[in-house]
């Protein structure tokens, strides 16, 4: 196919004809070249139907040159890795090889089985027809959900992969501008002079805004000159960071703007040289928002027919692309800005048939140029249907009456391919909106312009309702200084002289907005308002009929404004002819607001580097590398990987825990503990602070020993223990559990500073200053002594006690405490030792078989002592005295301590509260599902009364049967008795209540 | 066994000696600071006395004001907080200096050896701040971030200190588990720029 609709080059064209770059569409290849958008390029080889509608499946062409296109939003990319769904091909820069299909138009978009159901009617499908049809029975909804969305289509997410890589950047500036139009140009300028630190962004490939496509002389020159002037000066001075290709999708509170810079979509598919998108997080002092302005497109009979375009979206077409996208121009307008496009369209060589003018008069400068060209123009009319199917063919004019809405005059004909429609233009206020300003009326422009503000924003330009040009600059100037000086740069004077401009004086337009048909609205031909959610002025006057006044109502029951676009083109006209059928001012009946996104973000960018093995931190000790060598599972436990299990070839995790359990009984084990939170608390005051954070009592704690400890909330409920040792007279070391240890940091910093502000004493995290190895077992003495040059016997070094010694020639401090009710020995050394030393105490034991184990077996060898995991026999309702350990609360301790208040709480009292037992199953071999749900009585209608569940279980190869730990409603009084566990599959098991240490009840074995 | 005692900084396994001399003019560079010695000081700053102690025996004066720093000859001090800061002085030499701190600092402070918890990695290159505006949210500026000043922020999803030596060149101070997952995002974003280790 060849470029039937490009004209000849002309100097204010954007596109390099000596680059022509191929592409496919809905499988059909095509020629454009570079600087086209895929509309573009489309519309140059006489394509006319590129989709079809959401709801009545009828054919869509381009309507828009931006970011309001409803129809033209496709698929694109080549591969299930790279398909972008829903991007807008008005937006979308071409590509060699670019790949893109429709999203509408299933099975395809000129032969569409579902556009029988549009084209039987309206009748059929009223708004809030899939409410209405679908949602009974209710059951059924999510069929529904699926043949209606495999029918509508909304584009497909990637089924592989993203190849692409994209990342994030944080900013910070005096000004920060959206859009490089004229005012968004002249304001960083004129802040930039004032030494500000400016950011300028603007969602198109080139900067300049609407005078990428005007005509319009500055200075006597094309206007594209102007911006490349400005542009030249902004990038020599080291103060301003340019953005083009920067969508600024949201505006947060604080001055924060997020925007996403689309660095490689425009190169091709997978480009690797950089980042694909980049987000950047700008924190600006003052944002100047020049936005601009959309044109927004009249309402009338079948306006929806592929031809049927914005005014100005022809003249950027024609301008900047070199493309007329017809031969034979209809122009309807409520005012003389559009008459540009007829004056553009004639000036390309084609045919206008006419201007249908809804005023009825103007005598305006280029009202004038067109009447001096010969075009036809037609005041007090309107274009009231239009005919065509695929594309337009022509179209109904009579004179209107807009004050009774009626048509007044008989029909005339008029052959035609293409309608251009203006009903004014709309202030851009979406990014206003996103920090909660309410948009008000400006009768002088009829549109929306930004509210008040509550944040160090500033507006200018075609946002503010200023047009013409020479006050478009000018406002910019003045704008950009204003807000250098509020950020405290500059006097809010600028040097900058206003450029030559002569603005065409402008006869008023009209504020019009739904033309009106021969036959009432809701039997006129489909007059669309919101083009992408198939809303018609009758569905909207219907939704009005049926009680929803509050335009939120309206939107939510027609669906106006719901698509993708947020309905950029079709919200002010919806809005109109509501409060037109409620008989109110536009004012009265209100808007609604937009939120961020402007436009669709992708994903990826909002992730950023953040994915894949950066997607959160993973936290390592000294020894990983050994454990890796050694073959660890790992575990996470918070951010930490810590070792599960070290497999040896060919054996199952469950035969690796029984060989490392049983190694660990019978002679020597060797954990990693290094992830231990610990904390060095100093100060005069610590153990009187200890006093209080703990339920037990330390006052009487010597130097050179450990105790345990529990931590409880105010509501006296079990949240973090551990072992604390007496460093000194007014030191100490705590630990606490690997996930609790920022917590619980926090925990004292928190009661020191705001309740015992008067205690001296400081807490320093050293967590990661030491490597932790436990050696426990039987043989761990014997494995200590060989490296360690202070005596260990039991006579010199007691349970509890800790010690500073040499290990392997390292400084260390070695802790006999025991987590496994085996002899163990905690070792710690400074971390750039830990591998030296973990090392050395593995040449130590290996006459002994020593015998590294992972959090697994760890689990399991103090689940058969009874001794508790936070957080796993715990779960924030657990207090203490649940636990049986009412020997860790003080009884005499002189202040008060967290959690006690609590404990005479009624409900804490209760004898029937779920407490810690031990459970053994009848069948020793079965292990008990942990969450598994517990019954006192076996055979009970379903739903169950439920008194409790299990927290731990495991097979225990020292005991030779399984066990688990469990909570049980009054469980500790209730030991000896059978208790039943329903299982998801059906099954019922029986276990017997019992203590919780199952292994070594005395303890004598840590104490040899 | 062996008589010889290895270390191992944060940064071991990535065995970043081997890289020196590898890559060629990156716009980021990367050195790791190992083995120096941290020490955690906390105390209060109104306290002459524990003032003047500081001074006996680092022979520079405690940064008082909020992210502010000093170097002597023997110690480096990062201010952290308004009664905590980071000394960092000569590798080995930091059980000596928490003796003598010890002894001669009065009333009420807490010293806590940090050595093996933390390393420091020296940033810099025409692409530093590049970088680093990927990493922290906090303002670059040499208006805002003058040479000399130290951050507490985030750095990419750990935490970090960052200190500003020249204008293109920063200390960050990091925790030892967290430093791989560090290593690993400092060359993702410096990949555009080329990353250079010395």
């Amino acid at each position: 196919m060849t470029q039937v609709n490009r004209v000849a080059a002309a100097a204010n064209q954007h596109i390099n004809r000596n680059r022509p770059l191929t592409f496919i569409f809905n499988g059909k290849t095509y020629q454009g070249y570079e600087g086209d958008t895929i509309a573009s390029a489309l519309l140059a080889n006489g394509v006319d139907v590129i989709g079809r509608s959401f709801k009545y499946s009828r054919p869509r062409g381009i309507i828009t040159c931006d970011s309001q296109e409803p129809n033209a939003i496709f698929q694109v990319g080549s591969t299930q890795a790279t398909t972008i769904p829903n991007p807008r091909a008005t937006q979308t820069e071409l590509y060699q090889g670019l790949t893109a299909s429709s999203t509408n138009g299933w099975p395809n978009v000129d032969f569409d089985l579902m556009a029988g159901l549009g084209k039987i009617g309206g009748a059929m499908m009223p708004p809030g027809f899939y409410y209405k049809t679908f949602m009974y029975p209710q059951s059924l909804w999510m069929s529904y959900e699926k043949l209606i969305r495999k029918g509508a289509g909304l584009g497909c997410s990637p089924q592989q992969p993203d190849p692409d890589e994209y990342d994030k950047m944080h900013h910070h500036c005096d000004v920060m501008i959206v859009g490089a139009g004229p005012a968004g140009l002249a304001a960083a300028l004129a802040a930039a002079e004032t030494g500000a630190r400016v950011i300028i962004s603007d969602e198109q490939n080139e900067f300049g805004g609407h005078l990428l496509c005007s005509t319009q002389a500055i200075d006597g020159q094309l206007p594209s000159l102007w911006v490349k002037d400005i542009v030249d000066k902004l990038t020599t001075m080291g103060n301003v960071l340019l953005l083009p290709r920067s969508t600024v999708f949201g505006y947060y509170d604080h001055n924060l703007v997020g925007i996403n810079e689309r660095r490689t979509d425009h190169l091709g598919e997978h480009v690797t040289t950089s980042s694909r998108q980049r987000v950047h997080k700008v924190r600006a002092k003052q944002v100047i928002l020049a936005t601009g302005a959309h044109e927004r497109p009249l309402v009338y009979g079948n306006n929806d027919v592929p031809g049927c375009m914005l005014a100005n979206a022809v003249s950027t077409y024609i301008n900047r692309y070199g493309v007329v996208p017809g031969n034979e121009l209809v122009l309807m307008t409520t005012n003389d800005n559009a008459y540009k496009t007829a004056i553009d369209w004639h000036q390309a060589g084609r045919k206008v048939v006419a201007i249908v003018d809804t005023r009825t008069t103007s005598n305006g400068e280029l009202v004038q140029q067109a009447q001096a060209l010969g075009i036809k123009v037609l005041f007090g009319q309107g274009v009231i249907n239009v005919k065509g199917s695929k594309r337009v063919k022509g179209v109904e004019v009579a004179a209107i009456n807009a004050e009774n809405h009626s048509v007044s005059s008989a029909i005339s004909h008029y052959s035609c391919d293409t309608v251009a429609s203006s009903g004014g233009w709309s202030p851009v206020i979406h990014l206003s909106s996103h920090t909660g300003s309410r948009p008000v009326w400006n009768d002088d422009i009829a549109g929306f312009v930004p509210g008040e503000t509550v944040q160090q924003q500033h507006i200018c330009g075609g946002l503010s309702g200023v047009y013409a040009l020479s006050n478009v600059i000018s406002d910019g100037f003045k704008t950009g200084s204003t807000a250098a000086q509020d950020a405290g740069k500059g006097d809010g004077s600028y040097a900058s002289i206003l450029p030559l401009i002569n603005d065409p004086q402008e006869d008023p337009a009209m504020a019009l907005f739904h033309i009106p048909h021969s036959k009432p609205t809701s039997r006129a031909p489909k007059q669309f308002v919101d083009y992408q959610n198939d809303v018609t002025a009758a569905g909207i006057e219907l939704a009005n009929r049926e009680g929803f006044e509050s335009i939120e109502h309206v939107k939510r029951y027609t669906a106006l404004g719901f698509g993708t676009d947020q309905g950029k083109l079709g919200n002010i006209n919806g809005m109109a002819i509501t409060a037109k059928s409620l008989n109110k001012t536009i004012p009265e009946t209100g808007t609604t607001i937009f939120r961020p996104m402007y436009t669709p973000t992708t994903f990826g960018a909002l992730a950023g580097a953040d994915v894949k093995h950066l997607f959160d931190p993973a936290r390592f000790s000294a020894m990983h590398k050994w454990h890796l060598d050694n073959g660890a599972e790992f575990e996470d436990v918070g951010q930490w990987k810590r070792p599960w299990y070290f497999a040896k070839t060919g054996e199952t995790m469950q035969q690796a825990l029984e060989r490392e359990c049983l190694a660990t009984r019978n002679s020597v084990g060797i954990l990693d503990a290094s992830t231990l939170g610990k904390i060095d608390i100093q100060g005069k005051d610590a153990r009187e602070f200890l006093n209080r954070i703990y339920t037990n009592p330390w006052s009487k704690l010597a130097v050179g020993k450990c105790r345990y400890g529990v931590m409880c909330k105010e509501d006296g409920m079990v949240f973090d223990d551990g072992v604390t040792a007496c460093l000194g007279e007014n030191r100490f070391i705590m630990t606490t559990t690997t996930g609790g240890a920022a917590g619980v940091l926090q925990w004292l910093e928190l009661w020191h500073q705001t309740e015992w502000p008067e205690l001296e004493v400081y807490f320093s995290t050293v967590t990661d200053h030491w490597s932790t190895m436990t050696i426990s077992g039987p043989n761990s003495r014997k494995v200590l002594e060989k490296i360690c040059d202070v005596d260990v016997s039991n006579d010199n070094f007691r349970y509890m006690d800790w010690i500073e010694a040499t290990v392997a020639g390292v400084k260390a401090r070695i802790f006999r405490i025991s987590f496994t009710g085996e002899l163990s020995f905690e070792i710690n050394v400074q971390a750039n030792y830990g591998m030296h030393t973990w090392q050395a105490v593995m040449a130590a034991g290996q006459e002994f078989d020593i015998t590294p184990y992972g959090t697994e077996t760890m689990h399991i060898l103090r689940a058969e002592k009874g001794f508790i995991i936070v957080g796993q026999d715990t779960d924030g309702s657990v207090t203490p005295q649940d636990l049986d350990m009412d020997w860790v609360v003080g009884k005499k301790k002189e202040f008060s301590f967290i959690g006690k208040r609590s404990w005479t709480r009624f409900d804490n009292k209760r004898d029937d509260r779920k407490q810690m037992v031990g459970l053994k199953p009848k069948d020793p071999k079965f292990v008990l599902p942990e969450g598994a749900q517990i019954v006192f009585e076996k055979d009970q209608p379903i739903p169950m009364t439920m008194v409790g569940h299990v927290t731990s279980s495991y097979y225990s190869a020292c005991m030779g049967y399984s066990f688990a730990l469990a909570v049980v409603k009054g469980g500790i009084s209730r030991k000896g008795q059978s208790v039943f566990l329903p299982l998801s599959d059906g099954t019922t098991v029986e276990a017997e209540i019992c203590s919780p240490v199952f292994y070594d009840p005395k303890g004598d074995r840590q104490n040899v | 066994m062996s008589n010889s005692i290895n270390m191992e900084s944060p940064l071991h396994h990535a065995q970043l000696d081997d890289l020196v001399g590898q890559s060629g003019d990156g716009g980021v560079i990367l050195h790791e600071a190992k083995f120096l010695g941290h020490l955690n000081l906390r105390g209060n700053s109104q306290d002459p006395e524990f003032l003047a102690g500081i001074k006996e025996v680092l022979g520079v004066e405690l940064p008082l004001s909020a992210c502010s720093s000093a170097k002597g000859e023997r110690a480096q001090i990062m201010w952290l907080a308004p009664d905590e800061w980071l000394i960092v002085v000569a590798s080995g030499t930091e059980h000596d200096v928490e003796k003598k701190l010890r002894l001669c600092l009065k009333g009420h402070f807490a010293v806590s050896d940090i050595s093996g918890a933390q390393t420091i990695l020296e940033l810099s290159g025409i692409n530093v701040i590049d970088l680093l505006k990927k990493s922290t949210g906090y303002d670059l500026h040499l208006d805002s971030f003058p040479i000399g000043k130290v951050i507490g922020t985030n750095f990419a999803k750990a935490g970090a200190h960052i200190l500003r030596l020249e204008k293109n060149k920063f200390q960050l101070v990091v925790r030892r588990s967290f430093s791989d997952y560090i290593w690993l995002w400092i060359q993702q974003g410096s990949k555009e720029y080329g990353l250079t280790i010395t």
